[in-house]
């Protein structure tokens, strides 16, 4: 099972959700790295990272009172559910007429089977740290689309018929968080990331150094430019790319934005 | 007659401000925040507002965490409630394994009620408003 039939099973469970419970009006989940999983179709992409960044404060001391296992934000016009699912978190906004008890029956069993299901069929893409291209599914692009499906189609008989001899590893993707990177010695062709994500490239990639990346906004701007690992712990392990500001501006995004960052390799 | 007249204004002054002070709606939060420490279950409290903060912690040593997290679960609640439009901001309530948080911000006082995992926060909610 590819990432993206696994970000596509969860993106449809989170519709199912809302089909189901037509008060739950946004839901999405992220791990415990704020790097964001699957949403549903009405949430935009920034809600869900700005809504992640709020939560920053509350998961930096969570262990202060045992870790989080849940969050219940009571409003005016509706309620804010965060629930721990394994090791991500499910995020439900209802309407304020919402039936608690039946959204949570939903969510809390729903969601928990599809996950563990997902996880026997394909284990790898909740432990590792590799993301979806989730805006790929969004985009469909109708034309192209049949031809690649025929394509596809095609190359699976092919497959079916011819046995290949090495299999290539798919381009890993990463959604990362911009965050600023400046000082006087600091290139500005230079962006850093988790020394985590680069170790499992080049794991990936058969122990290949990972020298540069191609970094995508959801607006489709692109940009290649070298990579070198995080040096402020600060900033580990937490779905942070920190980038010059002279990247940020070719790209038309500023700190907080979601990207989407895949290795070049030669 | 000058000096009868002295004595009765002292007496006025005197009470005025006595009065004034057992009304005050700050006053009488910290009397219920004070009766909520005492229920089954609660660890302690946090109370801040532009002029003061109190904080009555049974483990003093997690009066920083606890701190941060109070104030992180009150922005947070400010920011989700404006990200998706859900109108005035009543409380959150952070559930850890083994401590969960209630904050709420009842006029300009910012609150935050430590507790154990089984404490009804119901109660403490109707206490507070």
């Amino acid at each position: 099972m590819t990432e993206d039939v696994y970000a596509f099973a969860l993106k449809t469970t989170l519709n199912e959700i809302q089909n189901v419970c037509p008060d739950i009006t946004n839901t999405f989940m992220f791990k415990e790295n704020g790097e964001i999983i699957a949403g549903d179709e009405d949430t935009p992409e920034k809600t869900m990272v700005r809504v992640v960044d709020s939560f920053d404060g509350i998961l930096e001391k969570a262990e202060a009172i045992g870790g989080i296992e849940g969050i219940t934000l009571e409003a005016s016009k509706g309620r804010v559910y965060v629930s721990k699912v394994n090791d991500t978190y499910l995020v439900t906004v209802t309407s304020k007429k919402a039936d608690i008890q039946y959204v949570n029956t939903v969510t809390r069993v729903l969601v928990p089977t599809v996950l563990k299901l997902l996880e026997k069929i394909s284990p790898t893409p909740l432990k590792n740290t590799l993301q979806l291209p989730e805006a790929k599914l969004e985009e469909p692009e109708p034309i192209e689309e049949t031809e690649e499906l025929t394509e596809e189609l095609t190359t699976e008989k092919l497959e079916e018929e011819t046995v290949e001899p090495e299999i290539q590893p798919e381009t890993p993707m990463n959604q990362l968080i911009v965050e600023n990177l400046g000082g006087l010695l600091v290139p500005s062709d230079t962006v850093r990331i988790d020394r985590e994500i680069l170790s499992q490239w080049e794991e990936l990639y058969e122990g290949k150094k990972i020298g540069e990346v191609e970094i995508e906004t959801f607006d489709g701007k692109m940009t290649q430019c070298k990579v070198k690992p995080i040096k402020s712990s600060k900033y580990e392990g937490k779905g942070i790319i920190q980038m010059p500001e002279k990247i940020q501006s070719a790209l038309e995004i500023k700190k907080g934005e979601l990207v989407r960052v895949k290795p070049i390799i030669y | 007659m000058v000096k009868k007249k002295k004595s009765s204004k002292e007496i006025v002054t005197e009470t005025e401000p006595l009065a004034i002070e057992e009304a005050t709606p700050e006053t009488k939060l910290r009397e219920n925040l004070e009766e909520i420490k005492t229920y089954e279950g609660v660890i302690g409290y946090i109370l801040r507002n532009s002029t003061s903060a109190a904080i009555d912690l049974k483990d003093p040593t997690k009066i920083i965490d606890y701190a941060i997290l109070s104030s992180s679960a009150l922005e947070a609640s400010e920011e989700l409630s404006e990200l998706f439009n859900l109108g005035e901001t009543h409380n959150i309530v952070v559930e850890g394994k083994d401590i969960k948080v209630l904050s709420l911000t009842v006029d300009e006082n910012r609150i935050s009620i430590f507790a154990d995992k089984d404490v009804d926060f119901g109660k403490i909610l109707k206490k507070l408003h």
